[in-house]
């Protein structure tokens, strides 16, 4: 990553440190923000996350580094009023319906996009009537969303997006979330769901324990781990399977063993050859989730 | 310009929440009303009571929608994080509470009209044209400490504890202040608490501009002593507030 003018990053953070108490949830966190495109910071529960978007927007006070927005100083009405946010863990009053709440939000921005079009490009124009209170978890994640984007922002903070939402719920708001991208929007997105960061993102950052461990993009995490993976169930012995050609790494998990290798030919040539038992083989590519834990793995 | 817009749909959208509550507002515009009746206008012995009661039930009708409608509702939007969400995005907010103010003068005003006919139409008071408007201006303006009360509770409390709380200050303020039974009645000891309780300092106030003699035994109300108090408590409650919000700030 080459230097970028803090003054036209959307996120620019070197050094930063926060503590709760004894826990320290970010320990020197540096990363930096260009053009358009979905950021996803991916990294287990309790990594830092969270605590790193709440003090891109201002909400938590940094006890040490830098992070700024636009090159201004997070909270200030200079940095908000350029920011849309999804927050975990935030319901919307009751009462008001999603209408009325998209007409208030719209009314913080000097410019917001137009409550009509964020319905249909949020596609929530079959409940944006109804009170908050009657949606289902997934209307209400979309509400939120066009909550997030109606005053125009140049980027987008989502934070956690689709937590406790079902499969049809998560894949809807996935869709949003792309057509807004196309309209050549910035988005950081928090995720502890390797799927959805493999769905959306074009640069991934791995954070575990308050740092970040990887920091490339989704095609580069996933090349790390390039070859293809063997799983069987066989007898030989796992010096045996060391010695075959191509070999890489091995891991038995109850009946199956996965077998890495750089030439999936010339290993599974040798392994029929010598285990006539073999049974249940399948061949897959390595899954961006083997990088995934290997990464965070390193680094315990 | 664009604050003003924005004050004015944040101001709607807070009598939306509110009228869409029924099960809250109703109670709140109809207890001081109907206890008022019950009363001042029905079982009022003495001939006074409708005029005396009207003066401090007015107090108690604006401590409803101030304590309740601010500490319980700023309570469930903090703890659902709908505040922080707003802190997030470029919701300025002294927004927020003007709304909210706003909300909570007008549903006052209400509860204060209800009981304005109550006592001028059944209750026979009667009183000149200029006490009147004296009287609405005390009583509307007493909804400012009550509201700084909400708004602590509504800070430091979570939404439950809101509830229980504003019910405890609510009953308090109205009984400890002398609201429904004059504080002379009370033993000594009951006396001496209510000299600590705005809503005991804004009922003499009234009382006095709606001309109720002295209460036996006593001196006549001095407005002047009873405001400077109002006014103390008011800039402590409203240090108080500033705490509060600061402290849930983090």
């Amino acid at each position: 990553m080459g230097e970028i003018d803090s003054a036209l990053s959307p996120l620019s953070v070197s050094g930063l440190r926060k503590s709760y108490g004894k826990v320290r949830a970010l320990r020197g966190v540096s990363l930096s923000l260009g053009g358009s495109g979905v950021t996803a910071i991916l990294g287990p529960n309790g990594a830092g996350k969270t605590t790193l978007i709440n003090c891109a927007l201002g909400l938590v006070k940094k006890d040490s580094g830098d992070i700024s927005v636009f090159g201004h100083k997070p909270g200030k009405m200079k940095a908000r009023r350029r920011v849309g946010v999804m927050l975990q863990d935030t319901d919307l009053p009751d009462l008001l319906t999603g209408r009325e709440l998209l007409t208030l939000f719209a009314s913080y921005y000097a410019s917001p996009l137009g409550i009509e079009d964020v319905i249909s490009l949020t596609d929530t124009a079959g409940f944006i009537s109804k009170r908050y209170k009657k949606l289902s978890g997934g209307q209400k994640r979309r509400v939120q969303f066009a909550l997030a984007i109606i005053g125009n922002p140049d980027v987008l903070f989502l934070d956690e997006p689709t937590t406790g939402l079902d499969t049809d719920a998560r894949k809807a708001l996935w869709d949003i979330v792309r057509a807004f991208v196309a309209q050549g929007k910035t988005i950081v997105l928090t995720t502890h769901y390797l799927e959805e960061a493999d769905a959306l993102a074009d640069r991934i950052i791995v954070i575990g324990h308050g740092k970040v461990i990887a920091d490339a993009s989704a095609d580069d995490i996933r090349n790390r781990m390039s070859g293809s993976v063997i799983r069987c169930q066989t007898c030989l012995s796992a010096s045996a399977i060391a010695k075959l050609d191509g070999y890489l790494s091995a891991e038995t998990a109850g009946r199956f063993t996965d077998i890495r290798t750089q030439d999936s030919a010339a290993t599974l040539r040798q392994l029929l050859a010598q285990d006539n038992t073999l049974s249940d083989l399948t061949i897959s590519r390595p899954r961006l989730e083997d990088a995934f834990s290997e990464l965070t793995h390193d680094d315990a | 310009m664009m604050m003003l817009k924005s004050l004015w749909i944040e101001t709607g959208a807070e009598i939306l929440k509110v009228v869409r509550a029924p099960e809250y507002i109703i109670p709140t515009l109809l207890f001081p009303v109907a206890f008022y009746f019950m009363f001042g206008v029905i079982l009022a012995g003495s001939s006074n009571n409708a005029g005396y009661l009207l003066a401090t039930y007015g107090i108690f009708a604006v401590m409803g929608p101030a304590i309740f409608g601010f500490g319980v509702s700023t309570a469930t939007e903090r703890e659902k994080g709908w505040l922080t969400l707003k802190r997030a995005a470029p919701a300025p907010a002294v927004n927020y509470i003007a709304a909210k103010v706003i909300s909570t003068i007008i549903f006052a005003a209400m509860a204060i009209a209800l009981l304005y006919i109550v006592g001028g139409f059944v209750g026979g008071v009667e009183l000149p044209r200029r006490t009147w408007a004296l009287l609405l201006l005390t009583h509307m303006l007493s909804v400012l400490p009550f509201i700084l009360i909400g708004l602590t509770l509504g800070f430091l409390l979570n939404a439950n504890a809101a509830i229980a709380f504003a019910n405890i200050v609510f009953m308090g303020l109205a009984v400890l202040g002398g609201l429904w039974i004059p504080i002379f009645v009370f033993p000594e000891l009951m006396q001496t608490i209510a000299r600590f309780l705005p809503s005991y300092h804004l009922g003499e106030i009234a009382l006095a501009i709606s001309g109720q003699p002295a209460a036996p035994g006593q001196g006549a109300r001095e407005i002047g002593g009873h405001l400077a108090m109002v006014i103390n408590m008011t800039i402590g409650l409203a240090a108080l507030t500033l705490f509060a919000w600061t402290r849930q700030r983090k």
